[in-house]
């Protein structure tokens, strides 16, 4: 009997530990409000003090980059602002011109640029690629969106070929899970 | 070498250039020497070149033939009064807004956009060129890079110079050694007063007036003074303008009798690099220097009165710059822009989005349903799509 009431104890704490697993909240880093889902594989360099989730040991090949930043914090390139009263075409087109005028970005090239639904908010999405110094092709799959005093983006960014196809599923899925927190 | 090498020569030498500035001349290079220089130099040579092929495939080049044969042109009557028939200059344009120009040890000059969109004459650009193309004729990067082996003391004055590489290290990461030196630092302070003296000197033998030089390091100041520029360049900084001017003025004052003789040609310049003025006030708005690119549509326009393109990117200045009044300034651009050029989608749309906006839904849709019409095919479509069904909705809704 004893000997049972011990293995139900260590599947429940098993079963405890997988499901927060599953849906692992910023709680490290508590000045976020939105969740996620981590597909299983997928870590956060200890390095890093954003939220950036990688699969890989180089997080630079392939990773996903979540960021809420305050509507009227600077950009590095651009001296223009985000605000609430813009469309998601114009938002998109902020964002491309701090993209196409950051001198570490070579070889930018948009293929699309289109209007996107994350977690029910109104906004964009572009796909683009460019290249590294020494010639390495990324792709980066952008979403962004503006709600309340922040802007938010989910970015997926990975080499191509192989790197890209090899999370691009992954993606989807956290940003299907992608949930700003309520209130 | 390996990147974390590099990098580490790399700021190696730009924080031991930054703190070169105030230090005495690097002696010149001996006859015994010149073997060792001669193998140095195509060591030099190969890494610009190097260097340059990363900048060239950047994506970053301002590909305009037009532009590019004219500054060539300009380049080649100048290297006729040079002595040294064994660099064959070669002038690139960068598509960069900020103001810049850099020369590699090799002859390969580079200028940005942003410094021709502010000159008015063709001895102006002569006056830049002039300058760059003697660092190269004076052999600055291997007279430094010669120098610095015999200042083992300079390295102690590497901690405080790190804090400034840290700025441009992004930059410095793509340009490399020598086109950092030349863009950001500049070649100290007494090979860019030389380039300045042999630059006016040239400039003066090819027949310009090189009192243009005065007045393009003039304008540059006033705007970044006016503007409040802050850039990492050379040619963006107020210190480095600043004694253009000095170095100018001072030499017209002791070298130069030629009175106002030397041509300036204007009118050349304007046709030559009509289109470039415009396409750098696109690329000032993309920054968000709303008052300088619309400067340079302004001017782009006293030329060119009747171009619809011109007149929808002023459009699009005030729009996006949005302080009060700005919205009806917009307005009647993208209306002036429409009259010109019916056909012409983008104020279409532009009109749309203001309209929008503003809550004018029925006049929002007439704009959007033209724009949709004029370019079936527009790479922002389904925004236009989505919010013209928002029009529709309403209309039917009300």
């Amino acid at each position: 009997m004893k000997r049972l009431l011990v293995v139900l104890i260590v599947l429940g704490l098993i079963a405890g530990c997988a499901s927060s697993a599953n849906r692992r909240s910023l709680k490290d880093l508590p000045d976020y409000n939105f969740s996620v889902e981590i597909p299983d594989g997928w870590f956060k360099p200890k390095y890093e003090k954003r939220y950036l989730i990688t699969k890989e040991a180089k997080a630079t090949l392939l990773y996903v980059f979540i960021q809420q930043r305050p509507l009227d914090r600077s950009f590095k390139n651009t001296q223009k602002k985000l605000s609430t009263r813009m469309l998601p075409l114009e938002s998109a087109g902020l964002i491309l011109d701090e993209l196409s005028s950051d001198r570490r970005i070579m070889s930018f090239e948009v293929l699309e640029n289109t209007p996107a639904i994350i977690d029910g908010h109104a906004g964009f999405k572009i796909l683009f690629t460019h290249k590294s110094k020494t010639g390495f092709k990324y792709k980066t799959l952008y979403y962004g969106f503006i709600n309340g005093d922040s802007f938010y983006n989910i970015r997926y960014s990975a080499g191509m070929p192989d790197y890209y196809d090899k999370g691009i599923e992954d993606f989807k899925q956290i940003l299907d899970s992608f949930k700003l927190a309520e209130g | 070498m390996k990147s974390t090498q590099r990098m580490k020569y790399l700021a190696f030498i730009i924080s031991v250039l930054c703190m070169t500035a105030a230090c005495a001349t690097p002696p010149p290079i001996s006859v015994d020497e010149a073997l060792t220089a001669a193998e140095e130099e195509k060591l030099l040579w190969r890494q610009a070149q190097e260097e340059q092929q990363v900048l060239d495939d950047s994506g970053w080049l301002y590909r305009d033939a037009e532009s590019e044969t004219y500054l060539n042109e300009v380049a080649a009557k100048l290297k006729a009064f040079t002595d040294s028939p064994d660099i064959s200059f070669n002038i690139k344009i960068i598509n960069d807004p900020h103001l810049n120009a850099f020369a590699f040890p090799n002859g390969v000059i580079y200028v940005h956009t942003g410094v021709l969109a502010r000159m008015e004459n063709e001895a102006q650009l002569a006056a830049l060129l002039a300058h760059e193309m003697s660092h190269c004729t004076q052999r600055h990067a291997l007279r430094l890079l010669k120098s610095l082996k015999d200042r083992p003391a300079h390295i102690a004055a590497l901690q405080h110079a790190l804090e400034k590489m840290a700025m441009i290290q992004g930059l410095a990461r793509i340009l490399g050694v020598n086109g950092s030196m030349a863009a950001v630092s500049g070649y100290t302070r007494e090979f860019e007063a030389e380039a300045d003296r042999v630059g006016l000197d040239l400039m003066a033998k090819a027949g310009y007036d090189p009192k243009q030089a005065l007045n393009l390091f003039e304008h540059l100041r006033q705007e970044i003074e006016s503007e409040g520029i802050k850039e990492p360049y050379f040619f963006g900084s107020h210190p480095s303008v600043q004694q253009r001017i000095e170095n100018a003025g001072l030499w017209l004052d002791t070298q130069y009798s030629g009175g106002d003789a030397g041509i300036k040609d204007s009118t050349i310049f304007r046709s030559r690099l009509n289109r470039l003025i415009l396409d750098n006030a696109r690329l000032d708005l993309r920054i968000g220097r709303f008052m300088v690119a619309q400067k340079g549509v302004e001017k782009y326009l006293r030329l060119n009165p009747n171009d619809a393109g011109a007149h929808y990117l002023l459009g699009e200045i005030f729009r996006q710059h949005g302080r009060q009044g700005d919205i009806k300034t917009a307005i009647r651009q993208y209306q002036e822009a429409i009259k010109l050029d019916p056909l012409f989608p983008e104020p279409h749309k532009a009109m749309g989005l203001t309209y929008f906006k503003e809550g004018e839904r029925h006049l929002a849709q007439k704009f959007f349903e033209s724009c949709l019409l004029l370019s079936p095919d527009a790479p922002d479509k389904a925004y236009i799509q989505g919010y013209l069904q928002r029009c529709i909705k309403n209309g039917e809704d009300s």
